[in-house]
């Protein structure tokens, strides 16, 4: 069968690995990105036909619905959808809590996945097969850390969607799992301190953070018809430190 | 940069950082003195003064730091 993957953040670190991990020759990637899709290019060269990039703005409604008419008119419902945008973490004091910038990240992150599930996660369910799989944090694995109200308030928000979506769809062959890596080791991670970086790894029981290539064979796992017994999961990607 | 303005910038770190204003920190300072110091908020510390002095911290350069004095030493020996 071939397969129609929407990957939301696709031109991150781990949306680029994810395509290179998933390709076989005749599936369509519908890769999102929002003013990077230069990240892209390599892949598209790679394989050629098969990657279909979008600019759009997540974190805007309108934006999003005019996103999912035209992926409506041009590809129909995908088999797969991989949800992974997120701004950048900030550590900030509760009293400092920035709601403007938390409306922004819960739009980009919350709001534009229901509105994209809502648009193709019945489909899925009438084809009776999809996979669904949202980009999580190890955060939110017992007790969080301090400061990251925000980040934590959104990641939550999204984690009870992907639970009521699989409990709304279990029984039309569409699984909805999430993954939860400790701290990763890539671009996203440009405005963490270096010094916060090395304490993670620090803290870490194998002694390191997570690396791209730790994360993605687990999604493509989630995502594999194989895992078709397992839904409403967030599997935690983290050498231990967090359960 | 003297060692009093020095201390007065770390101070204002610290009274920023644990909002309040009448904190008053000196070379002896440690994480016993305040209540809310936990290994978080060191970190938080730690990154704060990288911003304000334009340094960078490794992981052994702040393994050993036991008080404020530690810290504006190394800010120092960083600085050049």
């Amino acid at each position: 069968m071939e397969n129609v993957y929407l990957i939301t953040g696709a031109t991150s670190d781990v949306g680029c690995a994810l395509i290179r991990r998933l390709y076989r020759p005749g599936d369509i990637f519908i890769a999102q990105g929002c003013g990077d899709l230069a990240q892209l290019a390599p892949l598209a060269a790679e394989y050629p036909g098969a990657i279909h990039t979008y600019d759009v703005n997540l974190a805007d409604p309108d934006n999003v619905t005019t996103f999912i008419q035209l992926m409506q008119r041009l590809h129909g419902a995908p088999t797969h959808f991989v949800h992974l945008p997120a701004l950048r973490v900030v550590n900030t004091k509760f009293r400092n809590f920035d709601e403007d910038r938390f409306m922004l990240d819960f739009n980009l992150q919350v709001r534009s996945a229901i509105a994209l599930c809502k648009a193709f996660v019945p489909a899925m369910a009438k084809a009776k097969y999809g996979r669904v799989l949202f980009m999580l944090t190890s955060y939110l694995l017992g007790f969080p850390p301090k400061n990251t109200a925000a980040y934590i308030t959104a990641k939550s928000a999204l984690g009870g969607l992907a639970k009521s979506l699989a409990a709304d769809y279990a029984a039309s062959g569409v699984t909805v799992n999430c993954v939860a890596p400790y701290m990763m080791e890539t671009k996203f991670l440009a405005d963490t301190s270096d010094l916060i970086v090395q304490m993670s790894a620090q803290a870490n029981p194998m002694k390191r953070n997570a690396r791209v290539e730790d994360v993605v064979p687990a999604m493509a796992f989630l995502l594999s018809e194989e895992a078709r017994f397992i839904t409403g999961v967030t599997l935690p990607i983290t050498g231990g430190a967090a359960l | 940069m003297e060692q009093h303005e020095l201390m007065e910038q770390i101070q204002a770190i610290f009274r920023e950082n644990f909002d309040d204003d009448s904190l008053v920190i000196t070379r002896q300072t440690t994480a016993e003195d305040i209540e809310d110091w936990d290994s978080l908020e060191q970190i938080n510390l730690l990154t704060a003064m990288e911003k304000q002095f334009g340094v960078k911290f490794t992981l052994d350069d702040v393994r050993d730091l036991e008080n404020v004095g530690d810290m504006a030493d190394l800010i120092v020996r960083l600085k050049g």
